[in-house]
């Protein structure tokens, strides 16, 4: 657990990066700073490993007063990804990864199979660990960051802006990605980044700075949506709070119609005359809507949220969701009148 | 000069290649490469501890610049002539001035090599838990090599040029075969020397070139890419 007791970053010139900062990260968790630039989300994090010192206050590391510990040796025991990377260029990937073991002074091998085993881990052909830092693109390099801050194992991960530097396609799949990793290795990671989204996405809890370094509220993203703590934050929620809430609501209590779906080698349109029928094959898969050439959207009932569910009907004339099982086979219709008692439900809270 | 003599006669390369005399061709080359060598080793030697001390203080760095900057713009001649006194016709008094000159390429070189180690790649050398020294000598440095290695080229080949002034006191490696040659007029050892001294500097710049390979294969990864 990392413990942010009443922290203070002032500077010789006066300016306040950080004032009176109380909060804690729990052990195991993602803790995500989010704000402005300006709010002093990088400072904060910085002065965990003591990269900034706080002029007054406290940060404690699992009851340790980072104070206390010689700034290499807390350095080595602490992840750190940085925006661009930060990759040395004049080493190749796999002794990159290795840097903190070997700083540990492991075994050369000893440190390169670690090395070789996070490449693959965090999702990288073996063959790029020969390769130069230049040769990789920037979501590779930037897994190779990852991969480089988990090298010795240590039970704390800062990450500042990790994937803002990067196309949003890749920063889709680095942050599933990191998600993934996140499940396995219950890492304590705390998080800067600047984007509202990618800290509702990553954040088991999400701090708000506003401008001046105070923290404007710290809550749990379902919170932080439905129950801003001020004006700041619900500006700097946006416009679109309301729908984003909607990926924290499970999908699982939507009404599904069993009788929508026919095999497609037999479709009787008899029964449910003039409704929009999704045709299966025969291992249950959808494959379109009997007589209409029109699109259709799925998602996975139960696990999806809501706003899948939504976004689902939304791409599909009908207005209609198709609800699939995790393989992929239909198990019912989400019709409009199901989502529309669910919205109902949901807005009620 | 006689009409018929050629305007270059290999009988006398022949006869003062390798003779007992200090004037003999491989005695002159020799010290060549010693009075050019000297001072591009002394010159990275000293460049490194200032060229580091203008990056970790930054107001250094002008005035050092500024005295380097007019020393190379001082003739060679003159500072022969303040040199003599103290350290007499010998080889010295070549090295030192040429030293001020590598020095003037090198120290610019270190502090650019240095700016040259983008930020983000220092944070996180920093943020990973390297000492400043281990930092310096396993990140920094070697980041700063390309740079530096470029002003060592410029270094070596000019080095290697300006030692013939060295003749005006006696000590001008090949370029004592200048002196010899005006002062006889008769080019062939005119052209000897100017002939040696571009293969030397050929052989100086693709030795640079080729530690420059050696230490720095990721540079040919970067263009390739």
């Amino acid at each position: 657990m990392i413990t942010f007791d009443s922290v203070t970053k002032r500077y010789p010139d006066g300016f306040v990066a950080v004032d009176n900062l109380s909060m804690e990260a729990e052990t195991g968790q993602i803790a995500v700073l989010v704000g402005p630039s300006g709010c002093g989300k990088t400072t904060t994090l910085r002065m965990i490993n003591r990269m900034i010192d706080a002029s007054e206050g406290r940060i404690l590391l699992d009851g340790a007063d980072v104070k206390e510990i010689d700034p290499p040796t807390l350095r080595r025991g602490i992840g750190y990804v940085i925006q661009q990377a930060g990759l040395f260029p004049h080493r190749k990937i796999v002794d990159n990864v290795a840097t903190v073991p070997y700083l540990l002074g492991w075994d050369r091998k000893k440190a390169r199979d670690r090395a070789m085993e996070l490449l693959e881990r965090v999702g990288l052909d073996p063959k790029m660990a020969q390769r130069y830092p230049f040769q990789l693109s920037g979501g590779q390099q930037q897994r190779v960051g990852v991969a480089r801050a988990l090298a010795a194992d240590p039970p704390v991960l800062l990450m500042d802006e990790p994937f803002s530097a990067v196309d949003p396609i890749v920063r889709t799949s680095l942050q599933d990605e990191l998600l993934r990793l996140q499940s396995e290795l219950n890492k304590t990671i705390v998080f800067v980044t600047h984007d509202i989204d990618e800290a509702i996405k990553l954040g088991d809890r999400v701090a708000v700075l506003r401008v001046g370094g105070r923290l404007a509220q710290f809550a749990d993203p379902k919170t932080l949506l439905s129950e801003p703590a001020d004006d700041f934050v619900r500006e700097f929620l946006g416009k679109d709070r309301g729908i984003r809430r909607l990926s924290f609501v499970s999908s699982e209590h939507l009404r599904l119609r069993t009788d929508l779906i026919v095999p497609a080698s037999s479709p009787d349109t008899a029964a449910a005359p003039g409704a929009w029928l999704m045709a299966v094959s025969e291992d249950g898969r959808p494959v379109g809507w009997v007589g209409r050439d029109e699109p259709f959207g799925t998602y996975v009932h139960g696990k999806d949220s809501m706003r899948a569910a939504l976004d689902a009907a939304l791409l599909s004339p009908s207005g209609q969701a198709v609800a699939v099982d995790p393989e992929g086979r239909a198990v019912g219709i989400a019709t409009r009148q199901a989502l529309d008692e669910a919205l109902g439900e949901a807005a009620d809270g | 000069m006689d009409d018929e003599q050629p305007l270059f006669k290999w009988s006398w390369v022949e006869s003062n290649w390798n003779s007992d005399s200090p004037n003999s061709i491989v005695n002159l080359l020799q010290a060549h490469i010693v009075m050019s060598m000297a001072p591009v080793v002394l010159g990275l030697l000293l460049a490194l501890p200032l060229g580091l001390a203008c990056v970790r203080w930054r107001y250094l760095y002008q005035p050092t610049a500024a005295v380097m900057n007019v020393i190379y713009a001082l003739p060679s001649l003159p500072l022969f002539m303040l040199l003599i006194p103290q350290t007499g016709l010998t080889q010295l008094t070549v090295i030192i001035p040429l030293t001020f000159y590598a020095l003037a390429v090198l120290v610019p070189a270190v502090v650019d090599g240095m700016g040259s180690v983008p930020d983000h790649v220092r944070q996180s050398a920093v943020a990973m838990g390297f000492t400043p020294l281990r930092r310096l000598v396993l990140v920094e440095l070697p980041i700063a090599v390309p740079v530096v290695l470029a002003g060592l080229r410029v270094v070596t080949v000019s080095s290697i040029s300006l030692v013939s002034v060295g003749a005006l006191i006696g000590q001008g490696g090949l370029g004592n075969l200048f002196t010899d040659a005006f002062q006889r007029d008769f080019y062939t050892p005119a052209i000897a020397g100017i002939v040696l001294i571009v293969l030397l500097a050929l052989v100086g710049d693709g030795i640079v070139l080729a530690a420059q390979r050696l230490l720095t294969p990721w540079v040919r990864a970067r263009r390739a890419s």
